[in-house]
């Protein structure tokens, strides 16, 4: 009981802010109607939501990297893309985990290319042109077999084969399989071998670049080979029985199709992570200006692949069928008959709740908050994370490779922002630009919460939603400001704005935002 | 007697600066072995120089007769070395119970250890939920060799225990790092002459990044010259 003035003391000036933050909002609220007042909360709890999922990763790379991500609003697209490809074309999804079973195979053999390299003479050229010897070759073979390599795709010059059409017949419940891609003259089996070949040589020549990776013990056992042969048993059980797994994914519930295309959404964005941590930030992390570059470079040369691959026209992600349904029974009058009849919206005093953005997107953000700080607080890992974001070089000297867990680190944020695009794209499209915003927003979320504080980028996510949701209805409805009969409406430019005038404001009061540390 | 750890000839760079300039040393096995010096003489360098957190550019770590320099410092943690920071670096924002955790090699380490640590530093037992920021120095500094102690570790380095510590708070803490080297090597880095002679057997004066004498502390004890001309008077 004692504690609590002494809490109060210490957060004097939080508990103020928040107080005047929560009365302007009462204020200006209760000129709304309760209809208006609850969808618009729950739209911001929907944006707060995504902001959410993005700023969560941003900041735990941030805080235990140091590293200034700014190609994470870009990862959030790639994630919605790759989503949606999932999702609309079953069947490039399956045609492309062949080859990129293959191409992963030769990097599980890390340490047997260890071993090999400590065999190679370690000075003199031939340890400088081995390398390339290598990975050159390894590139060429992979880009040769690859651009033979069937894979049904969809055209962008073609509009009667563009995504757009693709969309838009899937949101019609036309599921047009279109014509399997096959191989012409060349024979399946060299393409295989030569993307093996490819694989190997890379991560050989990679090995050989990194110098200090090769004084490090390595030790081979027939255990490294399991994941080697693995992958490429996987790969070519999934090119024998392409066909009729396509046809299974085609034919599936879309219910469970979305979840897939969900799960393989996050897993290539912690892919790409854990690829881009290791390969071009981890040289860099001496260098923190070049590291800021770098992110921002690949932002931009990732948004020119999506351009490339999938075209700059906006499309849309049809809803799973559980969100979409329009037939008898809808609008639903509770949530509960929304569910069983799967409608798309749901009555609310005669307002209409889209169930899909309103309920079901907050909703996964709720969870995803639980289970990372689930993560934070109760497992081994995240106990690492928490002492390594305050001391690295301590945590490394108790024997913990923290190299590894900085992989793993990375990995999880892009992830969380994978998902994020995955569960934006059926609610406000795909874009080539719908990364962008949500970065800016998440890196105003977090200036306001406190950029490495985890509970702080959960309330600066959520103010951040609230307040854009908000400032746009009051566009519609106008706020009548009290004793003077005015009725101010704010413009379109005022929602962006309205939120950095809060973050400014916030951090006028609280320079380290609502829960950041004192540095 | 066999030597736990052998350094040859070791110059490491921070940047540009040449901070240790040929620094060579023997530690035998289960002895306390005190690093002395003035202040910026290269101790903490020394220590970290071993641990892989600052790597040597010339000259050889050998522990247990294995060559270490060149490995992560993980690795070289993973051997069997235990390491205590000057300003006690605990993690704060973890719990007393945490902090202990954190460091298992093996799963199961802190059960199997618990005892000893808290027959070793009672007082942790009754603060093991409390938060690392909260407590106070000497706490502190018990945490972290606490800490050192939950793996096994056949080699501790502990740099300046008794810094900024209460002289009550120091004798625990000797009588403890005493108990301590009846299990494993002791590498002691002291500013507190009076707290090195009492605890070390053998010694190590390290002056401008050079080590210019060594041997046993009781020698030194009795040799006011050397006292005098390289920790100042003591």
């Amino acid at each position: 009981m004692e504690q609590i003035p002494a809490i109060m003391r210490k957060n004097l000036v939080l508990i103020i802010t928040l107080a005047v933050m929560l009365v302007l909002f009462v204020a200006a609220a209760s000129g709304m109607s309760w209809q208006d007042f609850v969808i618009t909360l729950l739209r911001g709890l929907a944006v707060g939501a995504l902001t959410f999922l993005v700023a969560s990763g941003f900041s735990l790379i941030f805080g235990l990297l140091d590293v200034l991500n700014l190609a994470h609003g870009t990862l959030f697209m790639v994630g919605a893309y790759i989503g949606w490809t999932v999702y609309v074309r079953p069947d490039t999804f399956v045609d492309i985990l062949t080859p990129l079973a293959l191409i992963i195979s030769g990097f599980t053999l890390g340490d047997v290319w260890r071993l090999l390299a400590q065999r190679v003479p370690q000075s003199g050229l031939w340890r400088r042109v081995l390398p390339w010897v290598a990975i050159v070759p390894g590139v060429l073979i992979g880009f040769g077999v690859m651009r033979g390599y069937p894979v049904a795709s969809w055209s962008l010059e073609n509009y009667a084969e563009s995504p757009v059409t693709f969309s838009f017949l899937a949101s019609q419940g036309q599921r047009v399989i279109p014509a399997p891609a096959t191989f012409g003259d060349g024979s399946p089996l060299i393409a295989f071998g030569g993307l093996i070949l490819a694989s190997m040589l890379i991560a050989f020549g990679l090995t050989l670049l990194r110098q200090s990776d090769i004084h490090t013990a390595a030790h081979v056992s027939w255990r490294h080979v399991v994941p080697f042969a693995g992958l490429i048993a996987g790969g070519l059980v999934v090119f024998t029985v392409n066909e009729p797994l396509t046809a299974w994914l085609f034919a599936l519930d879309t219910n469970w199709l979305f979840l897939i295309a969900v799960l393989a959404a996050v897993l290539s964005g912690m892919g790409l992570g854990a690829l881009m941590e290791s390969t071009l930030i981890r040289p860099l992390y001496v260098r923190p200006i070049y590291q800021l570059m770098l992110t921002l470079g690949l932002s931009a040369i990732g948004i020119e692949i999506v351009r490339a691959i999938w075209g700059r026209p906006e499309f849309t992600m049809p809803k799973p069928a559980l969100f979409a349904g329009s037939g008898e029974g809808c609008p639903a009058e509770s949530l509960w008959l929304a569910l069983q009849n799967s409608c798309s919206t749901m009555l609310f005093q005669g307002g209409r709740i889209r169930i899909y953005n309103e309920i079901f997107i907050p909703l996964v953000g709720l969870i995803v908050l639980i289970a990372v700080w689930l993560l934070l607080r109760r497992t081994r890992l995240g106990m690492i994370i928490r002492a390594g974001v305050q001391d690295r070089e301590m945590v490394e000297a108790l024997g913990i490779n923290v190299r590894r867990v900085f992989t793993m680190v990375f990995a999880l944020g892009v992830g969380l922002a994978a998902l994020g695009g995955v569960l934006a794209a059926p609610s406000i499209g795909l874009s080539n630009t719908m990364g962008e915003s949500f970065l800016l927003n998440a890196l105003i979320a977090l200036a306001i919460g406190g950029l490495t504080s985890y509970p702080g980028a959960a309330i600066g996510s959520l103010l951040v939603g609230m307040l854009q949701q908000f400032i746009i209805k009051y566009g519609q409805i106008g706020i009548a400001i009290p004793l003077t009969g005015i009725v101010f409406k704010p413009s379109p430019p005022l929602v962006p704005a309205s939120t950095i005038l809060l973050m400014v404001i916030i951090l006028l009061i609280l320079p380290n935002g609502l829960l950041g540390r004192k540095e | 007697m066999t030597q736990i750890l052998e350094l040859h000839d070791i110059h490491t760079f921070i940047g540009q600066y040449h901070i240790l300039q040929g620094v060579s040393f023997t530690v035998p096995v289960g002895s306390i072995t005190a690093l002395l010096g003035r202040n910026g003489a290269g101790k903490t360098t020394t220590l970290k120089t071993i641990m892989g957190l600052t790597p040597p550019r010339i000259g050889e770590i050998r522990f247990e007769g294995r060559r270490i320099n060149g490995m992560r410092p993980f690795e070289i943690a993973s051997l069997g070395i235990g390491f205590v920071p000057e300003h006690r670096a605990i993690f704060r924002d973890l719990t007393v119970e945490e902090n202990l955790k954190i460091a298992e090699r093996k799963k199961g380490d802190y059960v199997r250890k618990q005892e000893m640590i808290f027959s070793l530093f009672p007082d942790l037992k009754r603060l093991i939920n409390l938060r690392g920021a909260n407590l106070s120095g000497g706490q502190q500094q018990m945490l972290a060799i606490a800490r050192a102690l939950v793996a096994d570790n056949r080699l501790l380095l502990i740099d300046e225990p008794s810094e900024g510590l209460a002289p009550v708070v120091i004798e625990g803490l000797i009588g403890a790092i005493r108990h301590l080297a009846a299990d494993s090597t002791v590498v002691l880095v002291e500013q507190n002459f009076l707290v090195a002679s009492q605890l070390a057997e053998y010694y190590v004066i390290i002056e401008e990044g050079r080590s210019v004498q060594s041997g046993r502390m009781q020698e030194l004890v009795n040799d006011k010259a050397a006292i005098h001309r390289y920790l100042g008077a003591a």
